[in-house]
């Protein structure tokens, strides 16, 4: 098992040195002048633009400013942004806000989804199951953005059940609307494969194997369909905190919560680079965690699996 | 291993259905305003983009706060007039060599502000080393180059000496009667001595000598700032203190503004545009701008120099219907030129001979462009570029374009650039090759301020490499006349405007803001920013 943890941990390193790399290009590609962009529309000095070009290594070809940007990295030091504060500290202030608002968003869709799409399972064709496919289809037809402002005004603006915007506090209750929006489109994709998951061990040779063996109904689909039916979903949900994270730029444009997307936007704006790599690498990462995670969950869910 | 995963499973509904209640119970906490006079106001703002700095600050995000904390040697009023703030006076005999005197001031840290605070603070400025963003602004002082940096990678500008701890000197390179002005400027602030030890450090936490003190700079979140009660100047504080809340999104600040939750935006978002003067969630205020939005088609451009030039230009500005697009596309939310600068500034005149130019009559268009025509037939298409990340670029720059399509009879098209940072590198290194979209926001109250940096000869934001002997003299000449005598002058200057069109003026930008229920004395300044310091709820 610890081998298995370390080999993969090793496997790691090739992928964030390519990330790395690719987004440092991509950056490197955007059209653009940012030292002009910082100067607006004033005339910049020849001198002065040499001055912060060999601040932040702007003058030197992209493979070295990786190379360079890796080095520190390696120290812990991730650079500077425009701003005058290390990337670090930004990352130290931001994740934590996305991480909560994306686990609280995961939570929800996996709560919600899996006993939705549970129900929608046993009762497969009866009105609850149509009902929720319907819901389900909608959720993923719409774009997000339209959920997030019709629940902004109507939960914020109309009825001041919720704040409208989330801002410096962002405690758990204040989250709740955002992480709903935020989860969504997943809760929809959880419940569409807890219940087909769910239709096809209902069906399965164990499942019979248990009713002969005379258990009770509520025994049965909770112990052996609902267990056997998650492996999918399990897989969905781990790859899901990733894109949540990642996905949660729009959420926190629209409820103003100064997590990891907003600072990728705001980085992306001005071509920050040492501030747009570092996020990705963050998002790579919890890739990396998360499908270790799910590999890891696939053993405890499955008993046929094992990792020595 | 089963019981436990039944009762996470437990755990977890327990915990997600706190959550929704908690939701439910916590709605509405939001303070809806005590009618009180230190009641804390709440206003939109932007993280700051750069290290609060003075010399450093140039985007508006930082700018809000700086103008709050600090004061200069002057502060403006509403009106874009000038009082003295920080000087006792600012004298010259020749409009060349300024004595500035000081008043007894002190920095929130106790520090006095002397002669020195400013002198260093310009000085650091303008420092090839330090490589400021703000050091355009010392260009007409002595001992600094076009762009205002120090010659020679200096650290001094020979044009500043300070005489005693409450005088210093200025030098300027040329006579400008206007200098005084100028210096309500934050690039012209004074800097507390700790500054210079660390100004890392002190630009995340600055210290200033303005009417509010910078409390708390949480960031990508809030700016919190509480009045200083020692201060003395012009724009006391008739509030409890003023918060900047810092959006990615000014679409869900104005969601605030109707929940009651935010008290200020300056600046309705574009997808409010339409609604909001009809809101009852909100005040709604709107009134004329400084702001403007020109095109300006490069002298270099084939068939735009010389007399043709003349002609062409003329007959696109003719062709514009700016009342149209600003009704149709603004919502009303901007107004149709009057001229190169905007009605706000204090030498405005209504009328200036050759303005007609500015307003649409197809026929004369038409008449104007076949003129053209027969020096040298047109060839080719007239092509405007913008940026597509300013909101509603896409939407005017192609309504233009149609027009100029259907009253002119030629081909013309918007072509889009991604970022303003890539228009900005194609406009300065000259290659861009087409008309593009300028915008002027004025530095200081006057119409000067429009002419000479962006059509003097040579200027730094001449971006057409525009170039007229005769309006270069009549700027020198405005630049040391006085009162009427000067706006005289500056309105000639703009008569030669009108007729070579180096830009094509378009219209001035309205403010168009909102308020929460309940708050008052909502005034908005020369430059389009509420009077913070005076606003009550």
């Amino acid at each position: 098992m610890a081998w298995y943890i370390g080999r993969r941990i090793l496997q790691a390193i090739p992928v964030l040195l390519g990330s790395t790399l690719l987004i440092y290009a991509m950056v490197f590609a955007m059209p653009g002048d940012p030292i002009v962009a910082l100067f607006g529309e004033k005339p910049v000095s020849e001198a002065v633009r040499s001055q912060i070009e060999q601040q932040y290594n702007l003058d030197k070809p992209f493979f070295v400013q990786w190379l360079l940007f890796l080095g520190n990295a390696a120290q812990g030091d991730l650079g500077m942004s425009f701003s005058g504060r290390p990337v670090s500290e930004l990352l130290a202030e931001t994740i934590p806000v996305t991480f909560k608002l994306a686990l609280m968003a995961l939570v929800i869709e996996a709560v919600l989804g899996i006993i939705a799409g549970f129900y929608a399972g046993l009762k497969r064709g009866g009105i609850f199951d149509s009902t929720m496919l319907v819901t389900s289809l909608l959720v993923i037809a719409v774009p997000i953005f339209v959920f997030g402002f019709v629940m902004q005004l109507t939960f914020g603006v109309k009825l001041g059940w919720a704040p409208v915007t989330v801002g410096g506090d962002a405690s758990w209750d204040r989250l709740i609307i955002p992480a709903f929006v935020l989860g969504l489109v997943s809760f929809a994709y959880v419940l569409r494969l807890t219940r087909t998951s769910v239709v096809e061990n209902l069906t399965a040779d164990h499942v019979r194997t248990a009713r002969a063996k005379g258990l009770t109904d509520g025994q049965v689909n909770r112990r052996h369909v609902l267990r056997n039916s998650l492996i999918p979903v399990v897989t969905y949900l781990g790859a899901d905190l990733g894109t949540l994270m990642a996905g949660a730029i729009v959420t926190e444009g629209i409820f103003n919560i100064p997590g990891l997307g907003n600072l990728a936007f705001r980085a992306i704006q001005q071509k920050e680079g040492p501030t747009i790599v570092s996020v990705v690498t963050v998002m790579v990462l919890i890739y990396v965690v998360m499908s270790l995670i799910v590999d890891l969950l696939y053993a405890w869910l499955d008993p046929r699996i094992r990792y020595a | 291993m089963r019981t436990r995963r039944t009762a996470l499973a437990g755990i977890a509904i327990a915990a997600a259905a706190s959550l929704m209640l908690g939701a439910c119970s916590s709605g509405g906490d939001d303070d809806g305003g005590s009618d009180s006079t230190d009641a804390v106001i709440t206003a939109y703002g932007t993280e700051p983009q750069n290290p609060l700095i003075t010399t450093n600050t140039n985007e508006v995000g930082g700018g809000n706060i700086i103008d709050l904390i600090y004061a200069g040697l002057v502060s403006y009023k509403a009106d874009g007039s000038q009082e003295l703030e920080v000087a006792e006076s600012i004298e010259s005999e020749d409009n060349k060599v300024w004595t500035i005197k000081l008043k007894d001031w002190q920095f929130t840290d106790g520090t006095p502000v002397t002669a020195q605070s400013f002198v260093d603070a310009w000085n650091y400025g303008a420092a090839e080393e330090n490589a400021q963003l703000q050091s355009y602004f010392y260009y007409p002082i002595e001992g600094t180059d076009d762009e205002g940096v120090i010659l020679d990678k200096g650290t001094e500008m020979s044009g500043l000496k300070v005489i005693d701890e409450k005088t210093f000197e200025v030098t300027l390179k040329n006579p400008e009667a206007l200098f005084p002005l100028r210096l309500g400027y934050s690039a012209y602030f004074p800097l507390p001595e700790v500054a210079f030890e660390d100004m890392e450090a002190f630009g995340k936490a600055p210290i200033g000598n303005g009417p509010y003190k910078l409390e708390k700079w949480e960031n990508n979140v809030e700016a919190v700032m509480v009045p200083n009660p020692d201060y003395k100047g012009n724009r006391p504080a008739k509030n409890g203190g003023v918060t900047f809340k810092f959006y990615t999104n000014p679409d869900s600040a104005y969601s605030d503004v109707q929940a009651g939750n935010l008290d200020i935006l300056d600046q309705a978002p574009p997808s409010a545009l339409a609604t909001f003067k009809d809101d009852d969630s909100v005040q709604a205020f709107e009134s004329p701008g400084t702001v403007n939005g020109t095109i300006t088609i490069p002298e270099s451009l084939k068939h735009f120099s010389g007399e043709e030039g003349k002609l062409r230009r003329q007959a696109i500005s003719r062709a514009i219907d700016r009342e149209e697009i600003t009704e149709k596309i603004f919502e009303g939310t901007r107004s149709p030129s009057t001229d190169f600068s905007s009605p706000l500034m204090p030498e405005y005149r209504e009328d200036i001979p050759g303005s007609e130019v500015l307003e649409f009559d197809a026929d004369e268009a038409k008449r104007l462009w076949a003129e053209a025509d027969e020096i040298q037939p047109f060839t080719g298409k007239f092509v405007v570029a913008y940026n597509g990340d300013g909101p509603g670029n896409k939407e005017w720059v192609e309504a233009l374009t149609n027009q100029l399509k259907n009253n002119l009879g030629i081909q013309a098209e918007p072509k889009a650039y991604a970022t303003f940072a890539e228009l900005r590198t194609k406009v300065t290194d000259r290659t861009i090759g087409t008309a593009f979209r300028t915008g002027w926001q004025p530095d200081y109250p006057s119409v000067y301020n429009y002419l000479g940096p962006i059509f003097g000869t040579g200027a730094g934001s001449n971006d057409g490499d525009y170039s007229n002997k005769e309006f270069d003299k009549l700027l020198q000449q405005a630049l040391s006349a006085e009162g009427d005598e000067q706006a005289d002058l500056l309105a000639k200057a703009q008569e030669i405007l009108f007729e070579d069109l180096p830009a094509i003026p378009l219209w001035n930008t309205n403010v168009a803001a909102v308020a929460a229920k309940g708050v008052e004395n909502v005034e908005f300044n020369w430059q389009n920013k509420p009077e913070y310091q005076n606003i009550t709820k």
